[in-house]
C-alpha cells in the first residue's frame, strides 16, 4: 500500500467524473436537440490491488465508455411510423386539394351546374321556339362544358404539381441515402470496427435515417462494423459505404408522361409502400384514375347528348355543315380503331333530309350505315362521302377527314334524324357538343354562333320538343356506356370515392400521428435528455470529483507529514 | 392523442414540450372545425366531413333541383292550359251566340231582312272565332301543335285551312310522368275531321334494305331485337342480332353463322331459312327475347330434313322509303292512271309516273295546290287524304285507272254504302219504286232501291230489271258516279225521273240529263270538313240566302260543336286540375326533402356550441398546464 496508489486513485477519479461532467454538459448543451440520444459515462472500478495474500485492495476508478441510450429496435419502429404518418399526411394533403378542386356542396359546384344544364333543356320544351331559352341551353351548356374542362385542367395542373414534388423530394432521399453512405464510412474509420464509440457520428445517421424514413419506408440492418444497411423492401439502397442512388424515370403510360421512382445504379423500379415518395407516386396515380373518370364523365356527356341531339332538328335548317371529328383513314370502317373517330358508331342508319325552303317539301334520304363487320362491306368516310353526294340537292366532300356537306342552292336547307348507328354523333356532324373528353369538350361552333341550330325537335316540326324532352330526361337516363349507370349518379359515384379517400386519408394521418406520437414518446423515455436528471447528475459528479479532489488534498498531507519526518 | 405509457422511467424535457405541443394544436384544429361549422351553419361543407351523409345530401340536393325544374315545368304547363281553358269558355259564349242566333231566325215570322241583319253579327262572331283560333300566348299559337310559330287557321279557297298540327307537346311533370299541356285545335275546331282514309291495305314486300323499325313482326309489336339459337339438328349457333338494323343485317347473320348449308332469303313478307338435304332447321329465341318469334322464324321442333323454314308475315310498314313497286305486297299500284282531286274549287289530276318512293307519291299530292294533306296511316298499312279546309267538298276519283282505288282513297265508289251518302243524310227513299229509266227506244221500267245497302246494290238492281233491255248501270272510271249507257238504239233519249215522289234519283245524282246514249251521274258523296267555321259560314250563307234547312243544319251542327267543346273544356279543367295537385306535391316533397337535407347537413347549434365550450375549457387547461410545466425546473431551486 503506497500513498502514490492512493493519489493514483484520486486522479482516476478526478479524470473519470471530468469526464462525466462532459458527457452530461453534452446532454445538456444537446437538450433541446430532438435527434439526439442521452449519453451517460459508464465507470467502473479499477482492478484490485493485493496488498497482502487474499487481501486486496481497489484501485480507484475507470471510464469504460460513454454510453448512448438507444434501443434500436425501437428507433426500427419509429422510423417505420415516420414513414407511415408522412405518407398518410401527404395523402391527406394531396387528396384535400383534389376535393377542393371539385368544390361540391357549394352552390356552383359541377353537379349543379348539372342540373341546371339539363333543366335549361326540360324549360326550353316548355317554349321550343323561343330564342332566349335556346340561349340559355346553349350557355349552361358551354358552362358545363369549361368547368369539365377546367376541372380536368385543374386535375392535371395538381398531377404537375405531384411530379414537381416527387422530383424534389427523391433528390432529397437521394442525398440523404449518399449522406448515409458517407457516415457509414466514417463511423467505420472512426470506431476502428469497434461499435458503439463514435456517438455524434451515429446520431447523425440516425437523424438522417429519420429524415429518410419521412421520404421512403427504408429498413435498417446495422452491420458488426458498425455499418448501417439500408433496404426499401428487400432492395438493398445503401450497402456498406455506398448507395445505389435514386432517380427519377419517365415513362409513358396510355399516352400519359409518368414519372417512376428508380434506382440510379441499375434503373430498377423501387418498390414503394409509404413515405411521402410512396404516398406522392400513390396519390399521382390516383389524380391519373380521377383525370380518366373526369374524361368518361365529358366523353359520355358528349357522345350520348350528341347521339340524341344529331338525330334532331332546329328551327332552321344547314345550308352547310361540317363534322368536328377527322377521320385519319377514309377507306376503313367508322367503328374501326384506325379510322381515327373517337366515338364507336354502330350498324344501322340514319335519314338526311333536303326541304326545298319556297314550297316546305321535305325529300327523305335513308342512309344505310353498315357496321356488322360481315361480307366486308362495312361502311367507309369514303362510302358514306359517295351515298350522301348521291343525294339530290347536297353535296357531301370530305375536308381532310372532315365530312362535309352543303345544299347544292341556297333554296334548300337539310337537317337529319333516325339516327340509329350513332355515327352522325360520332363523326360531329350536327352536334351540341364537339371534342373528344374533357380536354377539348367545346359548344359546337355552329351551335354557338346560330341557337336556332339547337335541336329540340325530332319530327321536323320547328314547334317539336320531343328532342328537348330526351336530352332533359339523360341526365337520369341508365347508359350501357357506363355500365348501367347514369350521368348523373356516375358523377356523384365520382365525387364520393374522392371524398372518402379524403376522409379516409384524415382518419389515417391522424390514426398514424398517434402511432408515431407513442412511439416517440417511449423513445424520449429512454433517450431524452432530462434536464432535473441531468442537474442531479451533475451535482453528484461534483460532489465526486470534490471529494477526489479532496483525497488528494489528504494524500498530499499525509505525503507533506512523512516529507517533514525525512 | 398519444397514447403515453403512465409507467415510462423518464421524462424528458423534449417529451414535456411535444406533449404539450400536439395536444394544443390538436385542440386548436377541433375548434377550428366547430368554428367553421358554427360561422357556416352546417356540419357537412365539404363532403369529406362525413362522406356517407355528404353523399345523400348530394342526392337531395339533386332531387331538388331537378323538382325545380319539374315545378317550372308544373307551372307552365298549368298557365298554358289556364289559357287554353278561358279561350274555350269564350269560344263556348261565342258558339252559344251564334247558335242561338240560328235557332231565333228559323220559323216563317222572322223576315228576309231581319235574316241579313243577323247575319251581319254571325260574320262578327265568325272573325272573332278565327281569332281566338290562332290566340297567342307567350309567342306560342295555343291551337297549333307543334307548329306553334305560325297561325294554325288561315282563311284561303272560301274556308279556313288548318296548317296547324295535331301532335301536342308534352313535358315532363315529375321522373315517370310526362304531361302534354297543349289542347289539339282539331278537336277544338273539329279542324281535320273529314279524312279520306285508305281503306285499302297496302303493306308493301320486304326487301334487304328494310328497316327492322319499319316491320310490325308477327305480333305487331315491333322487332324486339335479341339473339336467337339457330340450328340444323345437329350443329347450333347463336346469331346475335342486337345490332342488327336492316332485314339484309338479319340475313347476313344468319348467312354468316354457317349452320350446316342454312341460307336465308326472302319471301314477299318475311324470311326463308332453306337449307341442305340434311338440315333440319330449327330456330328458337334466347334468355327471354322474342326476336324469332317477332321475326315469324320461331321453330322449336324441326319440321324435317331439308325442309325449308317459311317465316310468317312480317308485317312489314308503308314508310317514306317504302318503293312503290314495293306495295301491296309488291304488286304496285296503277302509277300511270293517277287520281282527280276536287277541293272546293280546286281541281287536279295527279299520276305518280315516275315517282319511285311513297314519300315521292305524297309530295306530288301535297304540293299540288289542292291543299289535300296526303300522309301515311298510324298503322302503317295505307295511306289517308285529309282536306284540312273547313267548308270545301272534297272528293277523289279515278282517272281511268285504278289508282285510288289500289291506295284505298276514292271517296265514292261501288262499295259506298247508301246511308253516307249526300254527307251522311243518305237516299230517301219513298215506299214502293223510286226510279223510272226512260229508255231512248221510249220503254221504262222502274227501280225500287229499297234494300240496297251500296251503290253496287243500285247498279246491280239497274241491270237486273232491264236485262237485255238496252240499259246498262255502272261505276264511272274518270270520275265519280253512276253511269247508265242505254243501247236499245231509238230516237229518244235516257231519261231518269222519281217515281212515287221518292227523292232517290236526286240522291244517288241520277236526275240530270243524258249526253247522247250516256247517262253520267254525280258524285253524291264528297266529304267535307265538318267543324266549327264550316257551320259557322253555312250559317252566315244560309241567313244571307234565308234559307230555313240551311240555318236549322247549321244550328245542329253548331250544338254538336258545342257538346264537343264541353268535352274538351272538361278534360282541360280536369287537367289544370291535375296539374295544380301535382303542384302542391311537388312543393309538399320539397318541403320534406328541405327539412331532411336541412337535418343532414346542418349543424346542432347547441351540440355545437356545447362543444366549443368544451375545447375552449380543454385549451385553456392545455396552456395552463404547459406554462406551469415549462417553468419547472430543478435549476431554479440550485443556488
Amino acid at each position: 500500500m503506497s500513498l502514490t496508489r492512493t493519489l493514483n486513485i484520486g486522479k482516476s477519479a478526478l479524470a473519470t467524473h471530468q469526464a462525466a461532467i462532459q458527457a452530461t454538459g453534452n446532454n445538456i448543451a444537446n437538450a433541446g436537440n430532438a435527434d439526439y440520444t442521452r449519453q451517460t459515462a459508464q465507470t467502473a472500478p479499477s482492478r484490485d490491488h493485493q496488498i497482502r495474500p487474499g487481501v486486496f485492495v481497489g484501485t480507484g476508478v475507470n471510464l469504460t465508455g460513454i454510453q448512448r441510450h438507444i434501443d434500436e429496435a425501437l428507433e426500427g419502429r419509429i422510423r417505420g411510423s415516420i414513414s407511415d404518418n408522412e405518407g398518410a399526411a401527404t395523402t391527406e394533403q394531396w387528396i384535400s386539394r383534389v376535393e377542393s378542386t371539385l368544390n361540391e356542396l357549394s352552390e356552383d359546384d359541377l353537379s349543379t351546374q348539372l342540373s341546371t344544364f339539363f333543366n335549361s333543356w326540360s324549360n326550353l320544351a316548355n317554349k321550343p321556339q323561343d330564342v332566349g331559352y335556346r340561349q340559355v341551353v346553349v350557355q349552361n351548356g358551354e358552362m358545363v362544358a369549361s368547368s369539365l374542362k377546367d376541372l380536368r385542367g385543374q386535375l392535371s395542373s395538381l398531377r404537375a404539381d405531384v411530379d414537381g414534388r416527387l422530383t424534389a423530394q427523391v433528390d432529397d432521399a437521394d442525398r440523404l441515402a449518399k449522406q448515409i453512405a458517407h457516415l457509414n464510412r466514417e463511423i467505420v474509420l472512426s470506431e476502428g470496427g469497434s461499435a458503439g464509440q463514435a456517438n455524434g457520428l451515429r446520431d447523425q445517421r440516425d437523424a438522417a435515417m429519420k429524415q429518410l424514413s419521412q421520404l421512403i419506408d427504408v429498413r435498417a440492418v446495422e452491420q458488426k462494423n458498425g455499418t448501417l444497411n439500408v433496404y426499401v423492401g428487400s432492395d438493398p439502397l445503401v450497402i456498406n459505404g455506398d448507395s445505389r442512388g435514386l432517380t427519377i424515370r419517365n415513362e409513358t403510360i396510355d399516352g400519359v408522361v409518368t414519372p417512376v421512382v428508380a434506382y440510379k445504379h441499375d434503373n430498377g423500379n423501387v418498390r414503394l409502400t409509404s413515405g411521402q415518395i410512396g404516398a406522392l407516386t400513390a396519390v399521382r396515380q390516383r389524380i391519373g384514375g380521377y383525370v380518366d373518370k373526369v374524361d368518361e364523365i365529358s366523353g359520355n356527356i358528349i357522345f350520348e347528348l350528341n347521339k340524341i341531339h344529331s338525330a334532331g332538328q332546329g328551327i332552321e335548317g344547314f345550308a352547310a355543315v361540317s363534322a368536328t371529328n377527322v377521320v385519319t383513314d377514309s377507306t376503313v370502317a367508322l367503328n374501326d380503331d384506325r379510322s381515327g373517330v373517337p366515338f364507336k358508331a354502330t350498324n344501322g342508319s340514319f335519314v338526311v333530309h333536303v326541304k326545298d325552303k319556297t314550297t316546305g317539301l321535305v325529300t327523305s334520304t335513308l342512309i344505310e350505315v353498315d357496321l356488322d363487320g360481315l361480307n366486308a362491306d362495312d361502311t367507309t368516310l369514303d362510302d358514306l362521302v359517295a351515298r350522301m353526294d348521291n343525294i339530290g340537292g347536297l353535296s357531301a366532300i370530305n375536308a381532310s377527314g372532315l365530312l362535309k356537306l352543303s345544299a347544292d342552292s341556297t333554296g334548300v336547307e337539310l337537317s337529319f334524324s333516325q339516327d340509329s348507328s350513332g355515327v352522325l354523333a360520332a363523326l360531329g356532324v350536327n352536334s351540341f357538343y364537339s371534342g373528344r373528353d374533357a380536354t377539348d369538350i367545346a359548344l359546337s361552333p355552329a351551335i354557338k354562333g346560330n341557337p336556332n341550330l339547337l335541336a329540340a325537335a325530332k319530327n321536323g316540326e320547328k314547334g317539336d320538343n320531343q328532342t328537348a324532352l330526351a336530352i332533359a330526361a339523360l341526365e337520369s337516363a341508365k347508359l350501357p356506356s357506363l355500365g348501367g349507370a347514369s350521368l348523373k349518379e356516375r358523377y356523384q359515384s365520382f365525387v364520393n370515392e374522392i371524398a372518402i379517400a379524403a376522409a379516409d386519408a384524415k382518419t389515417d394521418a391522424e390514426a398514424s400521428a398517434v402511432v408515431k406520437e407513442t412511439l416517440l414518446a417511449q423513445r424520449e423515455a429512454l433517450s431524452g435528455v432530462s434536464l432535473d436528471e441531468e442537474a442531479i447528475n451533475l451535482i453528484r459528479q461534483q460532489r465526486a470529483f470534490q471529494g477526489a479532489s479532496r483525497l488528494i488534498a489528504a494524500v498530499d498531507e499525509l505525503m507533506q507529514q512523512i516529507l517533514a519526518l525525512v | 392523442m398519444a397514447i403515453l405509457s403512465t409507467q415510462l422511467a423518464r421524462v424528458s424535457n423534449q417529451l414535456r414540450t411535444s406533449v404539450s405541443q400536439s395536444a394544443i394544436s390538436r385542440t386548436q384544429r377541433s375548434l377550428l372545425e366547430v368554428q367553421n361549422e358554427l360561422i357556416t351553419g352546417k356540419r357537412i361543407n365539404a363532403p369529406s366531413d362525413d362522406p356517407g351523409d355528404a353523399a345523400i345530401v348530394q342526392q337531395l340536393r339533386k332531387t331538388l333541383e331537378q323538382r325545380a325544374a319539374y315545378l317550372g315545368n308544373v307551372k307552365q304547363a298549368g298557365s298554358h292550359l289556364g289559357e287554353v281553358d278561358a279561350t274555350l269558355g269564350d269560344l263556348t259564349d261565342l258558339l252559344q251566340q251564334a247558335q242561338d242566333i240560328a235557332s231565333a231566325n228559323v220559323g216563317s215570322d222572322v223576315t228576309a231582312e231581319q235574316r241579313k241583319s243577323a247575319a251581319a253579327v254571325v260574320d262578327n262572331i265568325y272573325s272573332q272565332v278565327l281569332s281566338l283560333a290562332n290566340k297567342q300566348f307567350e309567342g306560342m299559337y295555343l291551337f297549333a301543335g307543334d307548329r306553334l310559330t305560325d297561325p294554325p287557321f288561315v282563311s284561303e279557297g272560301g274556308g279556313v285551312k288548318f296548317v296547324g298540327s295535331t301532335n301536342t307537346l308534352s313535358n315532363a311533370c315529375d321522373e315517370n310522368s310526362v304531361r302534354p299541356f297543349m289542347v289539339n285545335g282539331e278537336r277544338v275546331f273539329g279542324a281535320l275531321s273529314t279524312r279520306v282514309e285508305g281503306t285499302a291495305n297496302i303493306t308493301p314486300s320486304v326487301s334487304a334494305a328494310t328497316r327492322l323499325v319499319d316491320l310490325a313482326g308477327v305480333s305487331g309489336n315491333g322487332i324486339r331485337l335479341g339473339a336467337m339459337n339457330l340450328s340444323n339438328g345437329g350443329a347450333s349457333a347463336l346469331v346475335d342480332l342486337s345490332q342488327a338494323d336492316t332485314v339484309g343485317d338479319v340475313m347476313d347473320a344468319i348467312n354468316a353463322a354457317g349452320v350446316g348449308g342454312i341460307t336465308a332469303s326472302l319471301s314477299a313478307r318475311g324470311l326463308v331459312l332453306t337449307g341442305g338435304g340434311g338440315d333440319d332447321i330449327t330456330v328458337t329465341d334466347v334468355g327471354g327475347g322474342t326476336t324469332a318469334s317477332d321475326l315469324g322464324i320461331l321453330r322449336a321442333v324441326g319440321a324435317g330434313a331439308g325442309l325449308p323454314l317459311n317465316g310468317a308475315d312480317t308485317q312489314p310498314k308503308v314508310t317514306n322509303f317504302t318503293p312503290l313497286a314495293a306495295l301491296n305486297s309488291g304488286a304496285g299500284i296503277d302509277l300511270t292512271s293517277g287520281i282527280t282531286i276536287q277541293n272546293g274549287q280546286q281541281s287536279a289530276t295527279i299520276d305518280f309516273a315516275g315517282a319511285t318512293t311513297v314519300q315521292d307519291m305524297l309530295n306530288r299530292i301535297n304540293n299540288y295546290g289542292t291543299h289535300v294533306r296526303a300522309e301515311i296511316n298510324a298503322s302503317g298499312t295505307g295511306i289517308n287524304l285529309l282536306n284540312p279546309t273547313q267548308g270545301t267538298n272534297l272528293s277523289i276519283a279515278e282517272n281511268g285507272g285504278t289508282t285510288a282505288a289500289d291506295l284505298g282513297v276514292r271517296s265514292f265508289g261501288p262499295a259506298s254504302a247508301l246511308s253516307e251518302l249526300n254527307l251522311g243524310k243518305g237516299v230517301r227513299m219513298a215506299d214502293g219504286a223510286d226510279l223510272t229509266i226512260t229508255r231512248s227506244d221510249g220503254t221504262s221500267f222502274q227501280i225500287d232501291v229499297n234494300g240496297a245497302i251500296t251503290v253496287q246494290d243500285v247498279i246491280d238492281a239497274i241491270n237486273t230489271a232491264d236485262a237485255g233491255g238496252g240499259v246498262t248501270a255502272s261505276f264511272s272510271t274518270t270520275g265519280n258516279g253512276i253511269v247508265l249507257t242505254d243501247t236499245s238504239g231509238g230516237a229518244g233519249t235516257l231519261v231518269v225521273a222519281p217515281a212515287n215522289y221518292s227523292e232517290a234519283a236526286k240522291d244517288l245524282g241520277l236526275l240530270k240529263p243524258s249526253v247522247g246514249a250516256v247517262l253520267a251521274g254525280d258524285d253524291v258523296n264528297p266529304v267535307k270538313a265538318g267543324g266549327v267555321f264550316s257551320n259557322l259560314s253555312t250559317l252566315l250563307a244560309a241567313l244571307h240566302g234565308s234559307d230555313q234547312q240551311a240555318i236549322t243544319d247549321a244550328a245542329a251542327g253548331l250544338k254538336a260543336n258545342l257538346t264537343n267543346l264541353t268535352t274538351v273544356r272538361g278534360e282541360t279543367g280536369a287537367r289544370v286540375q291535375e296539374l295544380e295537385s301535382r303542384q302542391n306535391r311537388l312543393e309538399d316533397e320539397n318541403l320534406a326533402t328541405q327539412s331532411l337535407l336541412s337535418n343532414l347537413q346542418e349543424v346542432d347549434m347547441t351540440e355545437a356550441i356545447s362543444r366549443f365550450q368544451t375545447l375552449q375549457t380543454a385549451l385553456q387547461a392545455s396552456m395552463m398546464t404547459t406554462s406551469r410545466i415549462m417553468n419547472l425546473s430543478l435549476l431554479d431551486f440550485l443556488s
